[in-house]
């Protein structure tokens, strides 16, 4: 904390009193909490994780010398000892917070290793997803009675794979149920503690869970999963630039992060004329499980710009580039050439606009983002063989011209103003 | 504390149902490989590793198809029973697939049908039995994996996994190679 080295020198030089400067200590000091707990809290986490971790690699091994009798008894080891922990923190530590989150971690490992070693110990044949369902439904708990944050973003990862294996391409739909489990924990943690890391992890979590979640409802018009994807981006760039993140660091941001990168993503592979020439050959299926999913989650994204409109409140065009996404794909039934086109301009001009809005604000990481931004669409277009390799140069040379005077400009701006 | 009155139990009840799953899945087990009938299936094992239940060799049975005459009759995903008989040289067959459990034979096993194929002009098809993977000490199951391949070179070895089988399900008690446990064929061959 670069403040707290620089009161001694302030009070000396006079410009803030003593006092002023011992409340600022106790404010700073009160705001992070003890060292020694976060440290504690911090090392108990990582100590059950790991001895937990180191019991499944153990028993993955498969001890041949060991009786199937013996094998049995081995299973409730570490289950035993992780509900003796988790029940010996409830009654006697139940404030806690080091013993609360190892506790429940550690019983979260033992529960997975005891049910691996019981189909280890009688060959039950491999499915990852009944067994990733148990393990998870068996936790969940945890997570309320021992008020383990931890064990919620272990919850929240092992439902994401759960999704992946028991329900891509099986129209399987219990990962959402699972995830609605979790959601008042988060809400909670959000309301409760909106600053600590935890609640951080949670904003990066739980978007990446949703996007791959997303993976399941893909049927037969997979085509459709663009606009789910396109309008959940926006959905998260419209949270992450909601009220409640306005105080919290970029880092912790994670929808408005992956928002960003995702859009981008999409929009930089949409600029090639071939996808769109598939999508344009799709039949789209009016009662798909896509289609049902792209009308609610655009219907969500939409509300949101609604609603912000009506408190009118600035609306940046990368919130309601998921509504031009829409629109171009529905362009692209009639003009495969005509979605192509616009993609560019789109990418062209949401570059430009972060371009100018960095050197607006004398920002130096988001101008360099604008230009990346337009690099990528050049690079992508170096891959379409129609166009001439001396156009292609040119427009290297210009984008790496424009790369450098920006900068150049910019840190001029930024010493003028200094001097 | 108030809040302790309902967490408490409700943490024993969790602990509970954590420890119900593993016993009750013991339970199962345990009571078909003391009171099943015990079948050898003729095999083939591989050596691959699972993250949490450590290194197994996959079985691929040699009848793992059943021809039937209509093919959209036998959807993907369908519960299907495999009904089992002893062959003269004392190895299982199937000798009928239907979709209810059998009234007539108590020897049969529930499974799924994976597809429906065709092929030498007829409509097979295509399961997988519900004991495909033997797991192993991580040591030996690449060891085992090299003694099958030694056997398969010789014609006269069989393998074969040793099932016991009760009301529909079946637990797997050993793969052999000509009658000697894969486990003891690797240690034999250490020495």
């Amino acid at each position: 904390m670069h403040l707290l080295k620089e009161l001694p020198e302030l009070v000396q030089a006079g410009v803030i009193p003593q006092d002023t400067a011992d409340k600022i200590q106790l404010y700073y000091r009160t705001k992070a909490g003890k060292p020694q707990n976060r440290l504690l809290l911090v090392s108990g986490i990582l100590g059950a994780l790991l001895i937990g971790l180191g019991i499944i690699l153990i028993i993955a091994h498969n001890w041949d010398d060991l009786s199937r009798s013996v094998k049995t008894v081995l299973v409730f080891l570490p289950l035993l000892i992780g509900q003796l922990a988790g029940g010996y923190t409830l009654l006697k530590k139940q404030k806690n917070s080091g013993w609360r989150e190892s506790s429940a971690t550690f019983l979260f490992l033992s529960v997975g290793a005891t049910i691996a070693l019981v189909s280890q110990v009688y060959h039950i044949p491999g499915n990852l997803s009944t067994f990733l369902f148990t393990w998870m439904l068996l936790c969940l708990p945890l997570v309320y009675l021992l008020k383990s944050n931890f064990a919620s973003l272990l919850f929240l990862a092992g439902i994401t794979w759960y999704a992946v294996e028991g329900g891509y391409g099986k129209q399987d739909y219990t990962y959402w149920w699972l995830l609605l489990l979790i959601l008042p924990h988060y809400f909670l943690l959000c309301k409760s503690r909106p600053e600590s890391n935890f609640t951080s992890f949670h904003h990066w979590l739980v978007p990446l869970s949703l996007l791959v979640g997303l993976g399941t409802v893909a049927s037969q018009t997979e085509e459709l999963l663009l606009i789910c994807y396109m309008s959940l981006l926006g959905v998260f760039i419209l949270v992450g630039y909601s009220k409640f993140f306005k105080s919290s660091r970029f880092s912790s941001n994670g929808y408005l992060i992956l928002g960003y990168l995702g859009s981008a993503g999409i929009l930089i592979t949409m600029s090639f004329k071939l996808l769109w020439e598939n999508i344009s050959r799709a039949e789209l299926n009016i009662l798909s499980p896509e289609m049902l999913a792209a009308c609610f989650i655009s219907g969500v994204g939409i509300t949101l710009l609604v609603v912000k409109w009506q408190k009118q409140q600035v609306i940046s065009l990368l919130e309601f580039v998921f509504l031009f996404f829409i629109l171009l794909f529905a362009l692209a039934h009639l003009s495969a050439l005509a979605a192509t086109i616009f993609t560019n301009l789109l990418v062209l001009i949401i570059g430009l606009t972060v371009v100018r809005a960095g050197a607006r604000r004398n920002n130096l990481g988001l101008l360099n983002a604008g230009l990346l931004f337009i690099t990528a669409l050049i690079v992508a277009r170096f891959f379409d063989t129609n166009m001439s390799f001396v156009l292609r140069g040119i427009l290297f040379v210009l984008v790496g011209l424009g790369f450098f005077l920006a900068n150049f400009y910019m840190l001029k701006k930024r010493t003028t103003h200094e001097a | 504390m108030k809040l302790s009155i309902i967490i408490v139990p409700a943490f024993i009840l969790v602990c509970l149902a954590q420890l119900y799953v593993p016993i009750s899945m013991i339970r199962n087990r345990e009571a078909i490989l003391r009171y099943g009938k015990e079948f050898k299936f003729l095999t083939a094992p591989i050596d691959p590793s699972d993250p949490f239940r450590g290194k197994y060799i996959v079985l691929n049975f040699t009848q793992n198809i059943f021809p039937v005459e209509d093919a959209s009759a036998w959807p993907e995903d369908k519960v299907i029973y495999l009904h089992l008989q002893t062959n003269q040289n004392g190895f299982a067959t199937i000798s009928k697939i239907s979709q209810a459990p059998p009234a007539d034979t108590i020897d049969y096993i529930a499974s799924k049908v994976e597809y429906v194929s065709h092929h030498n002009g007829r409509n097979h098809v295509f399961f997988q039995f519900p004991f495909d993977r033997f797991y192993m000490e991580e040591s030996k199951a690449y060891e085992a994996e090299l003694a099958y391949t030694a056997s398969q070179q010789d014609t006269t070895q069989q393998t074969y996994a040793l099932v016991r089988v009760k009301e529909g399900e079946a637990v797997l008690s050993d793969v052999l190679i000509n009658g000697v446990p894969i486990k003891e064929m690797v240690e034999r061959q250490r020495q």
